[in-house]
């Protein structure tokens, strides 16, 4: 599964033992069957090095790796930020670490997406290679007496069968994939990268791209969202959850027609899809097409789901100018 | 003090700006928005991850031992509710990869327990 509840701030030493990992350990030592498939040649096509040499450093004060870490790949996407500012909105003393969401919370802040990426070591160097470092959560201890660290991963070399990375006060630790698989998997390979509205992962899922950007449009502006959305539209031209952003961007801002070839695309991809039935009435009843509009509030109430009640409301709307 | 003239002009500004308010209000409580759209997928993601999971090979062959088959895990999976699928979500997703054999009978065991809870499966029985 691919995300993990930050149940204890990084960079400390912590005894929080949940029983599943006490069986992990008795089931003996972990397996590392990716480093074992990129090492033995199994992956066809892999670039086989890569650094970002670029990527700044910025040494971690005591147990503040989250802020430094943060900053690392903030500055490297464009947000002029020091570790120092980010300490108030992702340093809990009394944890002497960071959690995740917040980290997460604190880049959308600086108008950067956070993306994460796919548990899997070869997600992590196609986002190199594509020149975006990697923040990951590594326990560096064992799982029952956890040592939670964030790091950034800047480069890769498969010959030697090491990761590169800005962590602690180190500014080029080498880590071989075997380590790192073990550390950056007690986290439940727990990484991300940020985006700038736009831009979009190298590695990745539609669904995943959608739910980053629809949680950064909460404090995004109007034009970025759009910006996220349309650019994950050139890479996955038939997303409904994507075309459904594009399209109320559209009818928010009145452009209606706009609207109603977003929904209509949705429609056709997936004919029985209540809420595009439901925005394109409403948008067509904005038109003043009310026989159409009707049509598709009614196939919205007849689908149901979830959202009944809206489609309802939509009906009703409509119902009262006939 | 307010002019008679003034008062009139705030009132009837009032009024507009109420009256659009109201409008706007409506309209929008009709349109599913952005971030419904994305608790639904949310749900979806997850239905997809537990698909993947049952599908692993230890897990499928574990499932298997105990007496359930995969396809039918698989099914299960479809045929839960949203809030189901996240409370079973919720309950793996801790859960680590490749823990070795004892990991994936905890997990498994832990699969149809929460799927009894569910009321998908019934093989505890409440005594």
């Amino acid at each position: 599964m691919n995300s993990y509840p930050p149940k204890t701030g990084a960079c400390t030493w912590l005894c929080h033992v949940p029983f599943y990992l006490a069986i992990l350990l008795l089931a003996g030592c972990a397996a590392t069957p990716q480093t074992e498939a990129l090492l033995s040649g199994r992956e066809e096509g892999a670039v086989l090095e890569h650094e970002l040499v670029d990527v700044p450093f910025f040494p971690q004060d005591e147990y503040q790796c989250g802020p430094a870490a943060l900053a690392t790949v903030l500055a490297d996407s464009g947000v002029a930020v020091t570790p120092k500012q980010l300490v108030s909105m992702v340093y809990v003393p009394e944890r002497k670490g960071s959690f995740q969401v917040e980290m997460m919370a604190a880049a959308r802040r600086h108008d950067r997406i956070p993306y994460r990426i796919e548990p899997e070591l070869k997600a992590v160097m196609t986002e190199v290679k594509a020149g975006h470092p990697v923040l990951v959560l590594q326990n560096l201890g064992l799982d029952w007496y956890p040592r939670w660290h964030y790091a950034v991963v800047v480069g890769y070399d498969v010959a030697s069968g090491d990761f590169i990375l800005r962590s602690g006060d180190i500014k080029r630790r080498v880590t071989a994939f075997k380590a790192f698989e073990n550390t950056w998997g007690r986290s439940q390979f727990w990484g991300f990268v940020l985006l700038k509205p736009g831009e979009l992962p190298a590695s990745g899922r539609e669904k995943d791209y959608f739910l980053a950007v629809s949680e950064y449009a909460e404090q995004g502006t109007e034009e970025h969202v759009y910006a996220a959305m349309a650019a994950g539209l050139e890479r996955w031209p038939e997303s409904k959850y994507l075309l459904m952003g594009v399209g109320n961007h559209y009818a928010r801002n009145q452009e209606l027609e706009h609207a109603v070839m977003a929904y209509e695309k949705v429609l056709e991809v997936e004919p029985d899809y209540a809420p595009a039935h439901n925005n394109l009435a409403w948008v067509l009843g904005e038109q003043g097409n009310y026989a159409a509009a009707r049509l598709h509030a009614e196939k919205a109430v007849e689908l149901g789901g979830p959202y009944l009640e809206q489609y309802r409301l939509t009906l009703s709307e409509l119902e009262k100018v006939r | 003090m307010l002019s008679a003239k003034m008062k009139r002009y705030m009132s009837c500004t009032l009024i507009v700006l109420m009256t659009t308010a109201g409008i706007q209000a409506t309209a929008n409580a009709a349109l599913i928005g952005t971030s419904q759209v994305a608790s639904e997928a949310s749900v979806e993601l997850q239905r997809d991850e537990l698909r993947t999971l049952f599908a692993r090979e230890d897990v499928a062959k574990q499932l298997s031992a105990m007496g359930v088959d995969p396809a039918d895990a698989q099914e299960r999976v479809s045929s839960l509710s949203d809030a189901e699928v996240a409370q079973l979500h919720d309950n793996v997703k801790d859960l680590p990869a490749g823990a070795g054999a004892l990991g994936t009978i905890a997990l498994v065991l832990l699969i149809l327990i929460l799927l009894d809870v569910a009321g998908v499966t019934d093989i505890f029985p409440r005594v």
